[in-house]
């Protein structure tokens, strides 16, 4: 037991006392003498009481406004006037008090909003003040562990298993340029980590002989892709001494709530060591998840360059030295998804993953060729061997409806997820749900969201939850369509729906930054921590108190369930799911789907 | 004309500086706003996290009761 202190408890404030009236419970719960003054006394008053009182301590506690430094200034003038130093320490609190402002000031210690009670208490008994900084989780979760993939819902469940068993039937016989790639860097890296550079060089001259524009172009002659540049010395040097830095970072303790959720955000500035940046930034400030944004010119050319590379524009440009570049910032806790999904090096992408450590990724075949411009045949039969690559790697996946932001109904876009996530499942594979949360063009036009913008998005997940017990991850990201160029605006509605998905039994979210409808330029970090700390501050808010949607969602989720299983029927009926795509099924030219061209006419049948 | 006289009466500045802690952080914001011309500058937010601080810097063109000079070049507005 310490020796009992006592303790003079002064609110230098007209109002605000919660704080010292908790400090004052702490302090005679371990023993101490704790006397509270009454708020708004003047400076002078309280020194006349601490003189009769003649404490240890003195506390003061005041919310900062105007002149706030000079009141304080003139306290702890006052008090060394009085003579009532060095016996009484002086301390101070606040909602905007920092140490180093109340070192300034003349205090012996001052305590933020972030300090708990017990820390003043603490240094009142003589124990040393830990600064109170965050922390980040320093091991990684399994997001899709003890989901069993089981369907609930067997009239769906059953079309979706002949569905996806026609799919894989189909693509089993037939092979493209893609997966030849996948295969070709697989051994590639085999042969250059056994220092086999003879190898390397046939392989790699057989890998540019299926690639196409300017990536055949660099192998071939090594002119460089448009607005690309090799990284340079000093930036290689620069992500090396970022990544010997990390282990030494503060976090903001005022994030650590994120801590218990999985909230992920998308890179993809073009240059590794921005990116690196940005991913460290974001994972300070709580992001456990970090996803990589490739530009889209990489999903419509045939293969993938090696090296490091920064890229003008948007997008970073995916090889296995910008990868291992990029994990220098994570930490060991931070999950890292690279994606795969939407185009014609889908399977190279999975191997990719798989060989710079990632987590997990992303395979798509219905976005990919309904929105994003590869041609259906070519994406499925790429997808299919992604799916296998990603069982045989472990690496969980997601599988996007993002078609939905070209206009295709949800149910259409579920129905397409549903049978790809089972083919998945088929495989071994660990696939999330990844519906779209957000204002769709759908509900715009159907006026489901006029409202708000809760009933249908909780409808969608209430819809899949019913039918599989399976992850879902909603975004990518989430709120869509509902983000403006104003900051706080952008910021509330992403937390807003960050939120809501948690709440509505999402295992994780990928969230958008408050620059996410600026077009002009690239994302900046102040504007990621803009949404991490939103996001924070409604988690906070909510809490489990929960987000209630009005009557309507259950009718929503109803109708929404019997569309899907029409489109199921449909698409079974039709017996072939690539030409389900082509067709217009799982979305038609009046939604807004438009098969994709790139890679059409490159599969062929396997050789038997 | 200065454009600054035209605003009502500060200017947040919002960005992440690049530093080992946060003094450091907050001394080279208000460097950065003496650079911009702020005279009467503070800084306002200040958080440390990874490998810089996300800061929020003020500068005060007018405060209440100072000689606002919003209509005073209306000639030269800016076309």
């Amino acid at each position: 037991m310490n020796e009992p202190k006592k303790v003079l408890l002064a609110p230098l404030d007209p109002v605000h006392d919660v704080g010292l009236k908790l400090i004052r419970k702490k302090l005679m719960d371990r023993g101490h003498e704790a006397v509270l003054l009454p708020p708004d006394l003047t400076p002078e008053e309280i020194v006349s009481r601490a003189l009769e009182e003649k404490p240890d301590f003195i506390m003061v506690s005041r919310a900062l406004s105007y002149g706030t430094s000079e009141l304080l200034a003139k306290f702890v003038d006052l008090c060394d006037a009085a003579g009532l130093r060095p016996r009484t320490k002086l301390v101070v609190g606040g909602l905007s008090m920092r140490p180093e402002m109340a070192q300034e000031l003349g205090f012996d210690a001052g305590f933020g909003p972030d300090a708990p009670a017990e820390a003043a208490v603490d240094y009142v008994e003589g124990k040393e003040i830990v600064s109170i900084v965050g922390t980040r989780p320093r091991s990684k979760v399994d997001l899709t562990q003890g989901y069993t993939y089981e369907f609930s819902d067997k009239e769906i469940g059953d079309l979706c298993i002949q569905a996806a068993k026609q799919l894989l039937d189909w693509a089993e016989e037939r092979t493209s340029p893609g997966i030849r790639r996948a295969q070709l860097r697989l051994e590639m890296e085999e042969a250059r980590s056994k220092g086999r550079s003879e190898d390397v060089d046939n392989l790699r001259a057989e890998y540019a002989k299926i690639c196409s524009g300017e990536v055949k172009q660099w192998y071939q002659t090594g002119e460089p892709v448009s607005h690309t540049r090799p990284l340079t010395r000093k930036e290689l040097k620069e992500i090396e001494l970022l990544s010997e830095k990390k282990d030494h970072m503060q976090f903001p303790v005022s994030q650590d709530i994120l801590n218990d959720y999985n909230v992920f955000i998308q890179y993809g500035t073009g240059c590794p060591e921005m990116d690196a940046y940005h991913s460290i930034v974001s994972i300070a400030w709580g992001a456990r998840g970090v996803v990589h944004f490739d530009p889209s010119w990489g999903a419509r050319t045939e293969g993938l360059l090696e090296q490091a590379w920064s890229h003008e524009h948007d997008g970073t440009v995916i090889t296995l030295d910008n990868l291992n570049l990029i994990k220098k910032a994570l930490l060991p806790g931070t999950l890292w998804q690279v994606r795969a999904h939407r185009g014609l090096n889908t399977p190279e992408t999975v191997v990719l993953a798989h060989l710079a450590g990632a987590d997990l990724t992303k395979i798509n075949m219905v976005y990919g060729s309904l929105g994003a411009g590869t041609d259906p045949e070519r994406l499925v039969v790429d997808g299919v061997e992604s799916m296998k690559l990603a069982a045989r790697y472990n690496l969980p996946y997601d599988v996007v409806t993002n078609e939905e932001l070209c206009g295709v109904p949800a149910a259409k876009a579920f129905a397409g997820m549903l049978v790809v996530a089972t083919a998945g499942v088929l495989l071994g594979g660990r696939p999330f749900l990844q519906p779209l949360f957000a204002h769709s063009p759908e509900a715009i036009i159907a006026g489901t969201m006029d409202d708000n913008f809760i009933d249908f998005n909780v409808a969608k997940m209430k819809v899949l939850s019913s039918i599989i017990d399976a992850p879902i991850w909603p975004g990518a990201p989430v709120g869509f369509l509902t983000q403006s160029q104003d900051r706080c605006q952008s910021s509330v509605m992403t937390a807003l729906h960050a939120a809501l998905a948690l709440d509505s039994g999402a295992i994780a979210v990928t969230i958008a930054s408050s620059d996410e409808a600026y077009a002009g330029g690239p994302i900046t970090v102040p504007a990621r921590i803009d949404t991490l700390k939103a996001t924070a501050a409604a988690l906070r808010f909510f809490g489990k108190g929960g987000i209630s949607p009005t009557a309507e969602v259950d009718k929503m989720a109803c109708d929404l369930r019997n569309d899907i299983l029409d489109v199921l029927n449909k698409l079974v009926a039709r017996g072939d799911f690539v030409a389900s795509l082509y067709e217009g099924i799982l979305g038609d030219r009046e939604d807004g789907a438009y098969p994709g061209r790139a890679g059409r006419g490159t599969v062929t049948l396997k050789k038997v | 004309m200065s454009a600054r006289d035209r605003i009502l009466d500060g200017c947040d500045l919002e960005t992440f500086i690049v530093c080992d802690a946060v003094e450091e952080g907050k001394s080279l914001g208000l460097r950065l706003m003496a650079e911009l011309g702020f005279d009467d500058a503070d800084v306002v937010f200040c958080e440390m996290g990874g490998p810089g601080v996300r800061i929020r810097l003020r500068g005060y063109v007018y405060r209440p009761a100072a000689e606002y000079r919003w209509y005073d070049q209306e000639a030269d507005s800016i076309e």
